[in-house]
């Protein structure tokens, strides 16, 4: 796509969306996004304050050039919320970290051991609702699970789901806090606190009983953690790793029951529920949009950006890209197979991928519709989607029986 | 410059020059092979840069890692002896005149 708009160099001309309210964008954001996809490479959402690239390679091209768009930004709220964490960093100080959690979240560490334990933990969980006949699949399943998973992945022992959340929405109400609301600041700090606290519980543990989780990992690596590189990835993780299997379980249920000939299929042949669930991720993208600092001035698909501007990646809207997916706005599982950017693209390619396809895709939401005979929507029109840096179904009411 | 020759999933080969230091995977995506996607551009994070290198060579490179050998067993087209993490794998002279096959997605 470069060269389509020729953009004079030295013309700071990005193009702008500017009557879109924010709360449309949170409502529904792809129209918009399709708007700024037509419209340029790079356009400003004024209601965001921010610029975006929404087209699919577009975003390749510049997670495949970190050193033009950095993760780095010394001036992030994420770091003042939650320290220097690798999700800020880039190069080889970004993979020695990752490198020391890696061990924790590779393929074989989930088989072996997250499989079975959170086979448990989804047990649990259903066995309290699963005779009631009804409920929110949100509050009864979802986030429960998506707490206890990621508190057993991380070490914690003494932390329930509920805390779990709270630190995880204030860490992340926090890090895009930026007109500076005093009580939102106060819970962040709160928060990170709490998840301080919390390491500083479990790391004897850990230490005396090496283990497979992330703080294990973090303290016996090779090249281990410092403790402040260990509260700021741990609140990284916290912040970044509850919402995203949270709305990925209820989307991939949402986008069957809304399409029941599609469920039949997968059912009939559950070889197809990783292929449903990298569609539902494709679909409707947890995280929607990240950011990345421009470290030069560079004509970039014929768009002048200058060094320092900031650029969210729009990986919600390059997953609905014409160009590449056809139909897009569908939920189809059957689809021609193609990658998506719902996971990332290059060295911050979600750390968590292979955790979230076990247990969602494999686990949580096959087993669901196992247990649950007749499982379908309560009211289809109560459904309700929100978000466009993290989106998800925030209701789920479904009903099961006969 | 080494030359490298990709054995392409379509049955068609394509050879081509690769700068030394470089990865397997840098290079077909240089030259714009299809089947190498490389979503994580080398972090040997995803497993979309499968190929399959012959005995030979396979014995002259670095062994496995473990962390490449878990990885090895989530690749779309289904993982077989000579199967290789693309990303994982520095061109050096080595190489010179190696076939590295890029497998049909299963
Ligand atoms: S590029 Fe991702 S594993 Fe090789």
């Amino acid at each position: 796509m470069a060269g389509t708009f020729a953009f004079k160099a030295g013309s700071t001309a990005v193009p702008m969306i500017s009557d879109v309210a924010f709360a449309e964008l949170l409502n529904d954001p792809y129209p918009t996004f399709k708007r700024a996809r037509d419209m340029a490479p790079i356009v400003r959402i004024e209601a965001a304050k921010i610029m975006v690239a929404t087209r699919y390679d577009d975003i390749v091209a510049m997670e495949r050039d970190p050193e033009t768009f950095s993760s780095e930004n010394p001036q992030s709220l994420v770091n003042k919320v939650m320290g220097h964490t690798m999700m800020r960093k880039d190069g080889e100080a970004h993979q020695r970290e990752r490198r020391a959690i890696d061990p924790s979240l590779r393929p074989g560490a989930v088989k072996s051991c997250w499989g079975p334990k959170l086979e448990a933990v989804f047990e649990d969980i259903v066995a309290r609702f699963e005779r009631d006949g009804e409920a929110d699949l949100f509050q009864a399943l979802a986030a429960p699970m998506a707490g206890r998973a990621l508190a057993e992945v991380l070490g914690f022992q003494d932390v329930d789901w509920q805390t779990m959340a709270f630190w995880s929405q204030s860490l992340i109400d926090g890090a895009g806090n930026y007109s500076g609301d005093p009580e939102i600041s106060r819970k962040a700090v709160e928060a990170a606190r709490g998840v301080e606290d919390a390491i500083d519980r479990a790391l004897p543990y850990h230490r005396a009983n090496p283990n497979t989780s992330v703080l294990s990992s973090m303290i016996h690596a090779e090249d281990p953690h410092e403790i402040d590189q260990i509260y700021a990835n741990i609140k990284v993780a916290v912040g970044g790793g509850l919402n995203e299997p949270r709305d990925s379980i209820l989307t991939l249920i949402l986008g069957l029951l809304q399409n029941p000939d599609q469920l039949e299929r997968v059912k009939a042949n559950p070889n197809l529920w990783p292929v449903a669930f990298e569609e539902a991720v494709r679909w409707t993208s947890p995280i929607g949009m990240y950011p990345r600092r421009v470290t030069r001035d560079i004509v970039f698909s014929g768009v002048q950006l200058r060094a320092g501007d900031q650029v969210g990646l729009c990986v919600g809207a390059a997953n609905r890209d014409g160009s590449r997916f056809e139909d897009p706005d569908r939920f189809d599982v059957f689809r021609e197979k193609k990658s998506h950017l719902a996971f990332g693209a290059g060295a911050h390619f979600c750390a968590g991928t292979w955790v979230s396809r076990h247990m969602v895709g494999r686990l949580v939401v096959p087993r669901l519709f196992e247990r649950l005979p007749n499982l379908r929507l309560k009211d289809p029109d109560a459904v309700r989607i929100q978000g466009w840096v993290f989106r998800g179904p925030v209701t789920l009411p479904v009903v099961w029986g006969a | 410059m080494p030359k490298i020759t990709f054995a392409l999933p379509d049955g068609k080969e394509r050879t081509c020059s690769a700068n030394e230091g470089l990865s397997l995977m840098e290079v077909a995506l240089q030259n714009a092979l299809p089947g190498i996607i490389a979503e994580c551009n080398g972090s040997a994070a995803c497993a979309t840069c499968h190929v399959i290198v012959e005995d030979a060579l396979a014995a002259m490179l670095d062994p496995i890692s473990e962390h490449e050998n878990d990885m090895l067993e989530f690749t779309a087209a289904a993982r077989q002896p000579g199967s290789r993490l693309s990303c994982q794998i520095r061109v050096d002279d080595r190489l010179d005149g190696a076939i590295v096959r890029i497998p049909a997605e299963a």
